[in-house]
């Protein structure tokens, strides 16, 4: 019995049978390679769509090309780019500091901590930035003065009044910065936990005392993790500080409703702030991947990006 | 007689229902190195926790030098003490764990510096010095500034061990450091382990590696079921063990 019929046996395939050699390629054998007709078809359709598209950013003379270049580098226009930013940079690091101090209270094993941070997250998490906003803006109504003194008692060293200390911008950046705290609070709440625990035993058993443990050794591995969801917020951070032109706050797209108000010049003018936004959002990008490449010279952990966005309705993580 | 140098006396720990010691002594003198052995679940790393506090013990006490862990006399009276001053008492036992828990974001040399550095009010030249010598006893000197992920388990493990002698312990603790390792990379630790013995640290170690244990220990310690069931030199233990359960559970592992 030959080795072929043992696997005819198992197979149960007639491979024995063959009376000439199989035939085999060369090195001349043509080949045909599958085609793809769909592609052509799919690709041609887009195509088309591009053309149309262009054809109206070219063409159409409501575009005003001419006029998007007179306003680009407008003096209101750079100002209002420049609050833009500042708004942009106070709210995202008011917001990290406030996320950082909620995720380790949201993780101490003080109960009252816990449960203050969770109801801080749930609540900023759960008013829309632009309610928010408004809120802030007419707190006058609410307390007129703010007042420095012992609580519950006459005693009162200094009053302010409410409504010069909240300005569009203050309230403006209360409304960002609030919210963006719940979600950091979030995700550096993932990152810290995605420390492992046995680097704070070690820590413990070295005699490092708490407080060090965290500045040392658990945030900056956490923050390390959470860089990439990080740079996700602080693009969708630029792009709603937009919302702040409800408040009067001349920010870049405040300021290009002001010219086009005056001129009707409308959709220019919203090309002009498109054109800045997308200028920013490239560059943060382009920082957030040259940050990102050199603290990661391997990722660590995958965190899950979805659900960081803060201005994106997602799932309330308990 | 000496009073021993680390004592761990009536040691009870319970998660929920599960008793893991019920009422565990050991003793060890200066310069000695003592062997945990036993099944796994006897309780044998909780003891080994429970030494540095790393697990609070329900009941019993631990002393190291006389001083018990985690309290303060005061008058005839034992208060914890506060973190700070636990953290003071920890520095003085090292401990070298399962799953090595080397700081992932710094290279070895910084994490044999990091507990010095900021804990000892000691010369940065002089940590960082040190922390070379420590690197070159156990071997990774040319390893100094490479990262925990870039290195082996065994390599892991020897900074682990030079990062727990970098703060100068009484005690080192060893929690089962080889059993996470390939067995080809077990020796390497075990190496530096034995000539660590050999310059006389006071060592407690809880491992599987008999024939380990039979060498270098001065005492074993077999446990079973949250009991030390029997304390003796290797030679009383592994060829003479006195109890049925010590012999059942060595013809099992030998």
């Amino acid at each position: 019995m030959s080795s072929a019929t043992f696997d005819d046996s198992v197979t149960g395939k007639v491979t024995g049978a063959r009376s000439e050699p199989p035939r085999l390629a060369t090195a001349e054998t043509k080949v045909h390679r599958l085609k793809h007709p769909s592609w052509w078809v799919g690709g041609a359709a887009v195509l088309i769509l591009i053309g149309t598209f262009l054809r109206l950013l070219f063409t159409n003379e409501n575009m005003k090309w001419d006029v998007v270049g007179d306003y680009l580098f407008h003096g209101e226009i750079l100002h209002g780019l420049w609050v833009t930013i500042k708004l942009t940079a106070l709210a995202m690091v008011i917001g990290l500091g406030l996320g950082i101090v909620l995720a380790i209270m949201r993780l101490s094993k003080n109960p009252l901590f816990q449960s203050v941070s969770w109801l801080w997250i749930w609540f900023f998490r759960g008013v829309p930035p632009l309610v928010q906003m408004v809120f802030w803006f007419n707190l006058a109504t609410l307390i007129p003065e703010v007042r420095l003194g012992i609580p519950f008692t006459d005693v009162v060293w200094h009053t302010w009044d409410m409504n010069s200390l909240m300005t569009s911008f203050a309230a403006a950046i209360l409304g960002l910065a609030l919210t963006e705290s719940a979600y950091a609070a979030e995700m550096i709440r993932a990152g810290i936990m995605a420390v492992p625990r046995g680097q704070v035993e070690a820590a413990a058993a070295l005699g490092i005392p708490g407080r060090k443990v965290m500045q040392r050794i658990v945030l900056p591995q956490a923050l390390r993790i959470v860089i990439p969801p990080i740079g996700n917020d602080l693009i969708s951070m630029l792009k709603f500080t937009s919302l702040v032109s409800v408040l009067a706050t001349p920010d870049l797209l405040y300021s290009a409703q002001m010219i086009y108000s005056r001129n009707y010049q409308t959709i220019p003018l919203l090309i002009v702030a498109t054109l800045w936004y997308l200028v920013l959002t490239t560059l943060f990008t382009v920082v957030q991947q040259s940050v990102e490449r050199k603290v990661h010279h391997k990722p660590l952990l995958q965190v899950n990006r979805l659900g960081f966005n803060p201005f994106r309705s997602g799932k309330v993580v308990p | 007689m000496t009073w021993p140098l680390l004592k761990a006396s009536n040691i009870h720990k319970a998660y929920g229902d599960n008793e893991v010691l019920k009422g565990v002594d050991l003793e060890v003198h200066k310069g000695e190195v003592q062997c945990v052995i036993g099944p796994s679940g006897s309780g044998k790393s909780t003891l080994l926790r429970c030494l540095n506090r790393l697990e609070v013990p329900d009941q019993g006490y631990v002393y190291l030098d006389g001083e018990p862990i985690g309290f303060g006399w005061v008058g005839d009276d034992l208060c914890e003490l506060r973190p700070a001053a636990l953290a003071r008492q920890r520095e003085r036992m090292g401990m070298v764990f399962q799953s090595f828990n080397l700081f992932g974001h710094l290279t070895a040399l910084e994490n044999v510096t990091l507990a010095p550095r900021l804990v000892n009010a000691e010369p940065e030249r002089q940590v960082v010095a040190r922390a070379r010598e420590l690197l070159a006893r156990v071997g990774l000197a040319d390893k100094a500034d490479h990262r925990p992920d870039q290195l082996s388990g065994g390599q892991q493990q020897r900074v682990a061990i030079a990062r727990a002698l970098a703060m100068q312990p009484e005690v080192m603790l060893f929690d089962e450091p080889t059993s996470a390792l390939d067995p080809e990379l077990v020796g390497e630790v075990l190496g530096v382990m034995s000539e660590l013995a050999r310059d006389g640290m006071t060592m407690v170690i809880v491992t599987h590696e008999m024939s380990f244990a039979a060498d270098v220990s001065d005492k074993v310690v077999f446990m079973d079921g949250g009991q030390v069931v029997e304390v003796g030199t290797p030679d009383q233990v592994f060829r003479h063990a006195q109890h049925a359960r010590t012999a059942s559970f060595l013809t099992r592992v030998l």
